[in-house]
């Protein structure tokens, strides 16, 4: 359960951890771009700025340039009036001009043609032959005419240059004066739109462009895009949108790709110019990267500090107590009930271990009652059985003929061991030791049914082969279960000391002839009772002398174990039997040999039954009490 | 006690080792019942592992040789020790089962 908790909960973790880290980069993005595009607009906004002053700047030089010109026209004008002699005067036009600091001076008649000047070669010059000096023709016309010219490049040097020119005086004509202008050529330069763009930088790697009104570049940082359009410098593929976006909207902004490296473009339409700002995307997100990186970090500290204290926090509060609550059942599933479960770090566990110790313990109070109940029923059992197997002792106080002992030692737990002896008549006494297969209550009940049945059938007179014979055929009807009973009979005629008996399955006998000592009773092993009906056994008999004894045992004495599962096998039996002095007597050899087992077992529970049972053959006496009798019974058996 | 399970021919093998007494009987038995509850089947116990056998391990033999003879089939034994062997001889089963 807790790896389970913790997959779940670092899967958990993981997914906030990924949430919080594209909200966050998300977010990063946004700023990082909203602040790009901040910087643009405003660096925008300060060429813009520059672009008006320098504008400014020009159109005041300007003007004063044209002033002055102008008033340097109409003042040689004035002196060509009071002076007509000026004209052809080359000496005093050469200090006039430079009195009035200009470069040139040219005079022209009412024909448009150039007269005379400070520039011999120009003379003749027909102002009409050319638009920029045909422009000065009016002047012929209107006596109050003034024109000054836009400053233009002349000669192989492109200097800036202007004409001034105004009506003559005098006559109809034109006084035209020429200079180069270079206040206004310095401000010109300064102005040039060319000069403006590599003046800004956006952040360290950013830069402006000046486009014109076509779209194309008229100043920019590097020089080898100049006179290109910005659609050809952006890469084709965002080549498109750009256009759209620049042909739509005076001001905004729109990324795209310059040699393949994404770029934040800003741009704003001021006068006949298009104010560019690009910023690379890398360093436009230079902020967001840095700003993750640190997120990312930080987060894993956070996720695994949580990580950690839930996963110590729940191992406190419920993985302990449950493992806890299971050692206990475990303990209690294993059989002790007096386990308690004593669980108490908070009030649910401490609920259930109440919960669980109450229905421990009303089931160990059933448990009892049962208990009590079936050790009563069972030593009734006990009881009952033991109480229908002959325990007088001298079961035949008046003969002395024959002397008989026996004795069953249960298990704990009832068994299907017994023996029985009777007289069939005066003359004949049965003995029989058996054991029914398994243990308990239906054992001892077929142990019951046995006896009986053998009795009957013996006592009927039925030769012992027979009774064994009919038995069996009695046990098998309404045998369910498949019981069976192993058994040794044995009629023992008193008055001949011949015994005939039959062995069905049972422990082979010993037998100890007067003072010999023990050995096996030669036996044909016939197959246990009730197990197949129809069974005929092999009748044996043996001639009894005087002191003979005869001792019957079942498997609980030979194969009784000891703790290293040793058994105390027949070689044992046969052994201390013959180790017990003569003169011990019938119940000191059954009791000698139980302790003797006892003392084999070192204290091993006892796990079967232990029954035996001797007789010994005491000739002489037989015949005193038979002459004395007079009465020979007739011979069934022999 | 551990109840191997093969097939050999027609007949299903049942190699038995360990103890076979009141404990692991019924262990035996429920695994014969499932056996022969489905079909008839020819039985083959190889007890060359098994150490003893009590009377309740006899009774689940005597069981099993009733079914088959019941059903008509073949029930073999083999492989059985001394100890086994002695046990078989003393309670007469040797005399109803057929042992190898």
């Amino acid at each position: 359960m807790r790896k389970t908790f913790l997959v779940w909960l670092f899967t958990f973790l993981i997914i906030a951890f990924i949430c919080a880290l594209v909200v966050s980069f998300w977010a990063l993005t946004a700023q990082a771009s909203q602040n790009a595009q901040t910087l643009i607009r405003l660096k925008i906004a300060d060429v813009e700025k520059q672009l008006r002053i320098n504008q400014d700047n020009l159109y005041e030089i300007r003007k004063e340039l044209d002033e002055s010109g102008i008033a340097k026209a109409k003042a040689l004008a004035k002196m060509i009036q009071l002076n007509p002699s000026l004209i052809g005067n080359s000496e005093e036009i050469e200090k006039i001009r430079e009195l009035l600091l200009v470069d040139e001076v040219h005079i022209v008649d009412r024909g448009g043609i150039l007269i005379f000047g400070s520039v011999p070669s120009y003379f003749n010059y027909d102002m009409a032959s050319d638009p920029q000096s045909a422009a000065f023709m009016e002047a012929i016309r209107d006596p109050d005419f003034v024109l000054a010219q836009n400053p233009l490049p002349k000669g192989i040097n492109k200097e800036i240059f202007q004409y001034v020119g105004v009506a003559r005086l005098d006559e109809p004509g034109i006084v035209q004066i020429g200079y180069r202008p270079e206040k206004l050529a310095k401000a010109l330069e300064i102005a040039d739109i060319k000069n403006l763009a590599p003046g800004f930088r956006i952040g360290s790697s950013g830069s402006v462009l000046i486009l014109d009104n076509q779209g194309v570049i008229v100043s920019s940082t590097e020089e080898n895009t100049l006179g290109l359009a910005l659609t050809d410098v952006i890469d084709s593929g965002t080549a498109e949108t750009a256009k759209e976006k620049m042909a739509k909207e005076t001001e905004g902004s729109f990324i795209a790709a310059v040699n393949e490296e994404k770029r934040l473009f800003g741009f704003k339409k001021s006068g006949d110019y298009y104010i560019v700002g690009q910023l690379p995307s890398h360093e436009m997100y230079l902020s967001r990267d840095s700003g993750t990186t640190v997120l990312v970090i930080f987060n894993i500290l956070l996720f695994g500090v949580i990580f950690f204290v839930i996963a110590k926090l729940v191992q406190s509060i419920v993985i302990n107590g449950i493992y806890r609550v299971n050692n206990s059942l475990e303990k209690i599933t294993r059989g002790n009930l007096n386990e308690v479960v004593s669980v108490r770090t908070n009030k649910e566990f401490a609920s259930l271990s109440a919960g669980i110790n109450t229905t421990v313990n009303a089931l160990k109070e059933a448990i009892n009652e049962a208990a009590s109940r079936i050790d009563t029923e069972l030593s009734f059992a006990k009881a009952i059985q033991h109480s229908s197997l002959p325990s007088k002792f001298p079961a035949f106080p008046e003969r002395k003929d024959f002397d008989i002992y026996a004795r069953m030692y249960t298990a704990k737990e009832v068994g299907g061991d017994f023996y029985d002896f009777f007289l069939v008549d005066e003359n004949h006494l049965a003995v029989v030791i058996a054991d029914v297969s398994g243990k308990g209550i239906p054992a001892s009940l077929f142990m019951m049914i046995s006896k009986s049945i053998l009795k009957t059938y013996a006592l009927s007179g039925l030769p012992v082969e027979e009774t064994l014979y009919k038995s069996n055929i009695a046990l098998c009807e309404n045998n369910q279960e498949d019981m069976f009973v192993t058994a040794f009979m044995g009629i023992l005629n008193t008055r001949t000391g011949v015994m005939r008996y039959v062995n069905a399955g049972h422990n082979p006998p010993l037998i100890r002839k007067a003072n010999g000592s023990y050995e096996w009773l030669p036996v044909k092993q016939g197959f246990v009772l009730a197990g197949l009906p129809n069974i005929r056994y092999t009748e044996q008999e043996i001639v009894f002398e005087q002191g003979d004894t005869l001792f019957l045992y079942t498997d609980g004495v030979t194969e009784a174990m000891n703790r290293v599962e040793q058994l105390y096998s027949p070689k044992r039996l046969i052994r201390v039997l013959n180790q017990f002095p003569g003169s011990l007597g019938l119940e000191g050899t059954i009791v000698g040999i139980k302790e003797d087992v006892d003392h084999f077992s070192e204290g091993a529970e006892q796990a079967d039954d232990i029954t035996m049972l001797m007789l010994r053959y005491d000739r002489s006496a037989d015949f005193s009490h038979k002459e004395k009798q007079g009465n020979p019974s007739k011979e069934v058996f022999e | 006690m551990e109840i191997k399970k093969s097939v050999e021919g027609n007949a299903t093998v049942l190699a038995l080792s360990g103890r076979l007494d009141t404990i692991t009987s019924p262990q035996l038995s429920k695994e014969l019942e499932t056996l022969l509850e489905k079909e008839a089947i020819n039985l083959i116990f190889d007890l060359s592992s098994l150490d003893y056998i009590s009377s309740s391990g006899l009774r689940v033999f005597l069981s099993a040789q009733k079914k088959i003879n019941a059903m008509g089939t073949q029930m073999k034994i083999r492989g059985v020790n001394e100890t086994v062997k002695e046990i078989f001889e003393v309670t007469g089963f040797t005399g109803i089962l057929n042992i190898e």
